[in-house]
């Protein structure tokens, strides 16, 4: 029997071998792997990518680095501290702000967040500096860990009105399932909500200001997408609906074949552009208006409002104040770590070295420390959540070889999304072919890198 | 109040800064370690310490020069903690100017170190650093790694262990209550004070002179600070001032 997502497995071993041939690669990935030489991003770090169109197929655009080896996000960070008039990005803000302040108390924009301390930042600030009148909205994570349940509340206690959509749960498993089993992808179906959840909101309240956090061209998006405080419609809106895939499964068959309804899938469809256009939302980043230092937001959500570290090191990486809300997060870096070879601690380093908090020495030592370790604290829970038992999924369970999910489905699954140009099978272990602190040792001693803020 | 209560500026070290968290952790630069230890020793402090606060994150010590220039120009007893794993460490820090080791993480790895330390350089040296976490009322568990690394061990039991090995002070760091301003976790504080007869450093969320009157009455020979004086939000004069005119209203 045929099935429309088939068990994982064993892969063949012999195009990962240390001498084997590396001319493929998957999801469009550089063939050849380089590390920015100011922080320690390689050039394998996707782009933001529009996930309605994620299927199997897709191809991923990629960092940008230039022709001293510097990756984008470095250089919106050097304009972040060398360029920007601050000052005169303030005075803007503050234009925006009179432009739409309500007179009479109501709702006059919307921050969207999950109380972590970016958007308890940005919530606190437009309404306690700038006397905006926020709604805050919230797509509720996958499973709050406890400590992300009560910076959420203590986020709504600081001040706030909130509308938490949570999605149906077995909606939601199911297209997790789905993007996990397809493409490699846990947090794909918290994404759909993430991007579009504030400017349907806005739409329905008639609240036209959206804010958002930081642009993520600071992680390495197009530089140019920095120009502008807007956020690309393409990331929350879609002109044809027919088009739509979410877990890489087209809308059609999820009805068809998965047993979901229109109304299921609802909370995940994007928005309608004309209506956007027609209502004048606007969505814009925050970041661009005022300097964003994920640092000194954990200070100023910590000192304005009881945010809470994790109690713990979060798996993957050496931080604890940082996306700590999901406990599906652990899973999602794990993933990038295996389709990109970039880790949790990549990613959190090469923010803090271009922040000037840490040197890229540093960077380096943290990501040999702890990127790519499996995140075992929620892994069982996770399982269960990815599980599409017969019981509670009678039509969907079907479709799957093997509906239930466990560490060895997983790990079989894991290495089916690794890509030979990354990764080498040696002496009965997975190693990546090339890291950023191999590379540090064979070019010398590596700079330390100036503190830029 | 007791008037021989010490007061100890504690420096958390990221080299070559001076750095300061909350929760120990989002580490902020707060500038040259050196000029802010001698500024503490001439306002009146009784003790320093320095902490490598990221030695064991990076595998590395990096606090010998640091506290040997210190050392030069500051005449006070001096505790350096952080990344130390061996008697070897010790030494080394020692000779640079140390007078007293603080030792966390590879105490909990290897407890037979803190007998050792113990042994050659005498109990008044080995200071065992807690790092405590709340799991449950009454229930702290111990920390490692400035505060990122679970043990599993129970704050109580791995106290009074690290005591019989040898340990002649405890440096009794709140990971909860750190860098917060919101007062010592007290209900921690009075407990292990009682627990052991060894001095007990409370550390961790100092922020007004009640919270120093508040420690001290709960059982505290001594209380390390960092916040409220890297910031300026007290002085050590302050201070002085509020425990004498305390002794002198038990007195009259």
């Amino acid at each position: 029997m045929t099935y429309k997502i088939s068990a994982p497995q064993a892969v063949d071993y012999g195009q990962f071998s240390p001498d084997a041939v590396t001319s493929q690669t998957k999801y469009g990935l550089p063939q050849e792997v380089k590390f920015c030489k100011s922080c320690v991003i390689s050039n394998q770090r996707p782009n933001s990518a529009v996930e309605y169109k994620h299927t199997k197929e897709s191809k991923k655009a990629t960092i940008h680095f230039d022709d001293k080896g510097i990756c984008d996000a470095c250089k919106v960070a050097r304009q972040k501290h060398q360029v920007i008039d601050w000052t005169e990005r303030e005075a803007h803000l503050r234009e925006l702000c009179d432009r739409h302040r309500s007179k009479d108390g109501s709702y006059d924009c919307i921050v969207p967040g999950s109380g972590g301390k970016d958007s308890f930042y940005a919530a606190h600030m437009l309404r306690y500096q700038y006397g905006m009148n926020p709604l805050t909205v919230t797509w509720a994570p996958h499973i709050y860990t406890d400590w992300g349940w009560k910076n959420f509340q203590a986020w709504i206690h600081a001040g706030f009105d909130n509308f938490l959509h949570t999605p149906n749960g077995r909606v939601h498993r199911l297209l997790t399932r789905l993007a996990v089993d397809q493409l490699f992808h846990p947090f794909q179906a918290f994404m759909f909500g993430q991007k579009s959840l504030a400017p349907k909101m806005a739409l329905l309240h008639q609240i036209p200001l959206v804010f958002y956090g930081e642009n993520e061209a600071e992680y390495g998006n197009p530089i140019a997408d920095t120009d502008t405080a807007k956020r690309d419609w393409s990331y929350f809106t879609a002109d044809d609906k027919s088009k739509v895939f979410l877990g890489g499964t087209s809308v059609e068959e999820l009805l068809s074949d998965y047993g979901l309804s229109k109304a299921d899938l609802e909370p995940y469809m994007p928005a309608d552009p004309e209506q956007i256009e027609r209502q004048n939302v606007e969505v814009h980043y925050l970041g661009y208006y005022l300097k964003w230092h994920p640092q000194s937001c954990y200070y100023y959500s910590v000192e304005h409002g009881g945010f809470q570290a994790s109690p713990e090191r979060t798996p993957g990486t050496y931080s604890k104040y940082n996306s700590i809300d999901d406990r599906i997060d652990d899973f999602h870096y794990h993933t990038t770590f295996i389709k990109f070879g970039i880790g949790r601690a990549t990613y959190d380093a090469a923010q803090e070295i271009r922040s000037g908090d840490i040197t890229r020495p540093e960077g380096e030592a943290l990501v040999k420390r702890f990127d790519g370790e499996f995140p075992v604290r929620f892994a069982e829970e996770i399982f269960r959540y990815l599980s599409i038992p017969a019981s509670e999924f009678p039509q969907a369970s079907r479709h799957f070889e093997q509906p239930i999910m466990d560490r060895a489905y997983y790990d079989l699954l894991t290495d089916t999304f690794r890509s030979p140009h990354l990764w080498q099978y040696r002496d009965g272990q997975w190693e990546l072919r090339h890291t950023v602190w191999q590379e540090s040792a064979t070019a010398g001693p590596s700079r330390e890198t100036a503190c830029a803020s | 109040m007791r008037p021989e209560v010490r007061l100890i500026p504690r420096l958390d070290i990221k080299a070559p800064n001076l750095v300061k968290g909350i929760h120990l952790e989002g580490l902020r630069v707060m500038g040259d370690p050196q000029e802010f230890a001698t500024r503490y020793y001439e306002q009146g402090a009784d003790e320093l310490l320095y902490i490598d606060i990221v030695a064991s994150l990076y595998g590395r010590n990096n606090l010998r020069d640091i506290v040997s220039r210190t050392a030069r120009n500051v005449f006070i007893p001096i505790t350096v903690g952080g990344g130390i794993r061996s008697v070897d460490d010790v030494t080394e820090l020692l000779r640079a100017g140390a007078d007293k080791v603080a030792i966390n993480t590879a105490a909990t790895k290897r407890p037979e170190l803190i007998r050792e330390v113990a042994r050659r350089f005498g109990s008044q040296c080995m200071v065992l650093s807690i790092e405590a976490k709340q799991v449950a009322p009454g229930k702290w568990e111990v920390y490692t790694d400035n505060g990122r690394e679970k043990t599993g061990l129970d704050v109580r039991e791995w106290l009074q262990r690290g005591v019989e090995l040898g340990a002649g002070e405890v440096l009794l760091t709140s990971v909860d209550q750190e860098g917060t301003r919101k007062g010592f976790d007290m209900a921690l504080v009075r407990e292990m004070a009682k627990l052991v007869d060894v001095p007990v450093i409370a550390s961790g969320g100092m922020g007004t002179l009640e919270h120093l009157e508040e420690v001290i009455a709960g059982g505290a020979d001594a209380v390390a600070m960092a916040d409220v004086l890297h910031y300026n939000r007290l002085s050590l004069s302050d201070m002085r001032d509020r425990i004498q005119s305390k002794r002198e209203l038990a007195v009259s």
